[in-house]
């Protein structure tokens, strides 16, 4: 037997208001660290309940204790006046407790239909139900207004696409406590709507959510109240309608928010790279200049053309017109090779995907681009490569054990400063960051904004690549935006508003997305 | 995230020679169990034969182990052997000087390890298919050059150079040091050896970061192929023929001694000491069994269940490591 999203009406949830689930005390520690300080919450039914926090700050600690990922230290969780174990992820789903993760953890190679009902599976005398499947699955997409076929494979779908199947997914299961991590990290503004809309009609329905995000926007939008931790305390917990961005931030960071985005105005220099009326895969006709001690910052949604112009210009993919100049220069680039050479250097958009080895050492990630000039004849210099890769870990404060450490071990934010840092000893000139602050917090921002301008201080030019407005909107000296594959319009610093530079992102299709922006 | 809180892992360097040494111990341990459970283990004669068993397999394992550390397969190695020997020994029975024939067969493995890095990376095929294409075919290539018959080796000192021995220790083993030496440092401390390590782990990633992923993994299967052949000239030295039917199965053996020396077939762990040990247990475990006189059917089961103990605990210590 299955449930629809119909049936969530008759799930039997605590009258709203009421305390479903309360942390006494809850601990965690781990060899050497401290994860999570004994915290006292109370969650109640059917109230949205945002977490911020830096990371490292212990939001993911918390979710694993209440999913039953892992065991806690210490401490009581009382589930609807009764004490719970949660010592296993089968119990916590017993209850009703579910998670939609920022990485989609479903099987890519199956249908939708297949991935809501995984575990779950219909069939008839050992036969599945295939298309009784397809159907119902259809049913619950459609009843939650997801414009989306059931009957693909879902890894054809866009990630943002499969996050809302995840989602929905988690709707069908009789949950009543269902706690989100960072959904939107890679959803278009499209997508975030939909899941929002989903979000508010699972709260209408008296599910408890807990809504993890770094977007402050979000968190203000979506929620009713909200908890901060920091250093894996419970700094405070605030009803949404009596705070402010600034004072989430403070208690996040014990730092004021103008002091995140640093910004230092230094007259351009001479131009490092041009592209003249660049085409490829994906985008059309764009021109632009970078020059030295500048950065550019390039805004549009996801798939407008903004990725597919930077890793066209990297050498990564063909062009099909126009041509680059380097220092004034005409230049071919037909690999990523030639693009290093020249002194480019990419931090690409997915970290886990493109830009890390995660199952290697920190060093090795590190100096991945520097060994050719770290090692004679093929031969690598001990020394060098280890006084290379402790002073970028020293210089960009990457929390980690030893440069041994895989990169896997470490967290997002520290993952982004290898990516980044890796660059930094090889001398490049010209910086390209597509979405370098995605999934990353506060914190590692600011010193991930410091480091774009000890960049540029040294006279490099940088391209920032965001889908965050206030991030390109703060640090770009001169700002492109793109719509469809086409750069539409271009701004100084500050000389647009981010209702224009919203709108020329947007333009038609802005009415259909639903308000909000 | 708080992945932050994830204990400090120890270092790799130390762990992968603790890895190293764990191995040594169950070697040890072996040879020390056999030498008190049978009177002619501990011999000068059945340790020479025992090391000449596990050169062969342990030099090929090198060479897979390169290919699996970048995430991909070489089941063609025994076809490889078996060819080579054919190529040697019509080399030398046309009369072509010793040194140039074994020069002539180790650029036949290369060549073959160049199709197989063209046949993946031009073509787009996967490892498994294309080295499992080349193995059968192989197979084939020889048999009708050599009309389904051996071929004989007419040249005592080629032949010599597998019996004998160099300060007490049989050549066979010696040359295992000869690939094996420049295998580690080309592993461990050369900047191609980092970027096998790089592919395996992330091709992209080390393609954005200006590595030439496609030379890497040319590199990896000619190496395999190289190894390969040089394994071809010992054996037809060996057993003093050429047959292309010879090391069925060495592919799964190599591959084996690759996995127990702690190489992950999901690429990018892997060193050169592990395979080397991995190769020699095997063939302690073989040799042991025939002077205990186990049923050689049973010694092919043993092989399986201890291949899944070994790999299984080291899985187990690992993960608890962590």
């Amino acid at each position: 037997m299955t449930s629809t999203a119909q049936d969530l009406h008759d799930t039997p949830v605590v009258a709203p208001g009421r305390t479903i689930l309360e942390l006494r005390g809850l601990e965690k520690k781990y060899p050497g660290t401290h994860a999570l300080k004994p915290v006292t919450l109370a969650f109640k039914a059917g109230e949205i309940h945002a977490i911020v926090g830096e990371n490292g700050a212990g939001k993911s600690t918390l979710i694993k204790l209440l999913t039953g990922v892992m065991p806690r230290t210490s401490g009581e969780v009382i589930w609807e006046g009764k004490p719970a174990a949660l010592a296993t992820p089968h119990e916590a789903m017993a209850l009703g407790i579910n998670a939609v993760h920022q990485e989609v953890v479903l099987c890519r190679h199956l249908t939708v239909a297949a991935n809501m009902f995984l575990g779950e599976e219909n069939s008839r005398f050992g036969i599945l139900q295939q298309r009784a499947m397809v159907r119902e699955a259809q049913k619950i997409i459609d009843g939650l207004g997801f414009d989306l076929p059931a009957h693909v494979i879902l890894g054809n779908l866009t990630i943002g696409q499969q996050q809302l199947i995840a989602a929905a997914r988690a709707t069908v299961r009789g949950t009543k406590f269902l706690i989100f991590d960072e959904p939107t990290a890679y959803l278009t503004r499209k997508e975030a709507d939909q899941l929002f809309t989903l979000i508010r009609r699972l709260k209408d329905e008296g599910v408890t959510i807990i809504y993890i995000s770094h977007r402050m926007e979000e968190v203000f939008e979506l929620a009713d109240r909200v908890s901060v931790l920091r250093d894996g305390t419970l700094v405070g917990t605030r009803d949404i309608a009596e705070t402010n961005d600034a004072e989430l931030v403070r208690m996040m960071i014990n730092r004021s928010i103008e002091q995140i985005y640093h910004k230092e105005h230094l007259t351009p220099g001479a131009p490092i790279v041009e592209a003249r009326n660049l085409s490829g895969k994906g985008f059309e006709d764009v021109s632009m200049t970078v020059r030295a001690g500048e950065i550019v910052g390039l805004y549009g949604l996801i798939g407008a053309g903004r990725s597919e112009f930077v890793t066209t210009l990297y050498g990564r993919h063909r062009k099909s017109a126009g041509h680059v100049l380097w220092e004034g220069k005409d230049v071919q680039i037909n690999s990523e090779h030639d693009a290093i050479k020249l002194g480019m250097a990419l931090a690409p958009e997915s970290r886990r995907d493109q830009g890390l080895c995660l199952n290697l050492p920190v060093g090795l990630n590190l100096n991945l681009p520097i060994y050719k000039r770290i090692s004679r004849n093929l031969l690598i210099s001990g020394a060098q490569e280890r006084t290379q890769a402790d002073r970028q870990i020293a210089d960009l404060r990457i929390k980690t054990p030893t440069r041994n450490a895989l990169a896997s071990s470490l967290s997002g934010g520290n993952q982004q400063k290898i990516v980044i840092g890796k660059w930094l000893a090889h001398g490049a000139k010209l910086f390209i960051f597509d979405e370098p602050t995605v999934g990353v917090d506060v914190g590692t921002k600011a010193e991930i904004y410091r480091l774009f301008s000890a960049l540029l201080s040294k006279g490099a030019g940088i391209i920032l690549i965001s889908s965050y407005l206030p991030e390109v909107y703060e640090l770009a000296d001169t700002l492109h935006v793109f719509r469809r594959g086409k750069l539409v319009a271009t701004h100084g610093f500050h000389t647009a508003d981010h209702e224009d530079i919203l709108t020329q992102a947007l333009a038609e299709k802005q009415e259909k997305l639903g308000g909000k922006t | 995230m708080s992945t932050e809180a994830i204990p400090a892992e120890k270092p790799r360097r130390n762990y992968n020679a603790l890895f190293g040494l764990t191995l040594l111990a169950l070697l040890v341990l072996l040879w020390v169990l056999l030498s008190f459970s049978t009177s002619s283990f501990a011999s000068a004669n059945n340790i020479s034969n025992l090391l000449r068993q596990g050169s062969m397999i342990a030099i090929l394992a090198v060479g897979q182990t390169f290919v699996i550390i970048t995430g991909g397969i070489d089941l063609s190695v025994g076809a490889v052997v078996g060819f080579a020997t054919v190529i040697a020994a019509m080399l030398i029975n046309a009369g072509i000087p010793v040194f140039l024939a074994i020069l002539l067969t180790l650029l036949v493995g290369v060549a073959i390890g160049l199709f197989h890095g063209f046949g993946i990376v031009k073509m787009g095929l996967p490892p498994f298919i294309i080295t499992l294409a080349t193995l059968t075919s192989l197979r084939g290539i020889g048999l009708l050059m050599t009309n389904g018959n051996s071929i004989s080796i007419n040249n005592d000192a080629f032949q010599e150079f597998s019996r004998n021995s160099f300060l007490g220790i049989p050549n066979l083993f010696w040359m295992v040091l000869l690939v094996g030496i420049p295998a580690y440092v080309f592993l461990h401390h050369s900047r191609w050896g980092r970027y096998l390590f790089s592919v395996g782990s992330n091709a992209e990633a080390s393609r954005l970061s200006g590595v030439n992923v496609q030379r890497t993994i040319f590199m990896a299967y000619t190496l395999s192929g190289l190894c390969a052949a040089f394994v071809g000239v010992l054996l037809a030295s060996r057993i003093g023929i050429g047959n292309p039917t010879q090391a069925e199965g060495w592919e799964l053996q190599a591959i084996a001694s690759s996995v127990i020396g702690g190489t992950s077939l999901f690429g990018a762990v892997g060193s050169v000491h592990g395979p080397l040990l991995g190769a020699f247990i095997l063939a302690t475990i073989n040799n042991g069994a025939n002077l205990l006189n186990v049923n050689a059917f049973w010694q092919r089961v043993i092989t399986g269940v201890l291949i899944i103990v070994i790999v299984y605990f080291d899985g187990l210590r690992r993960r608890s490591g962590k």
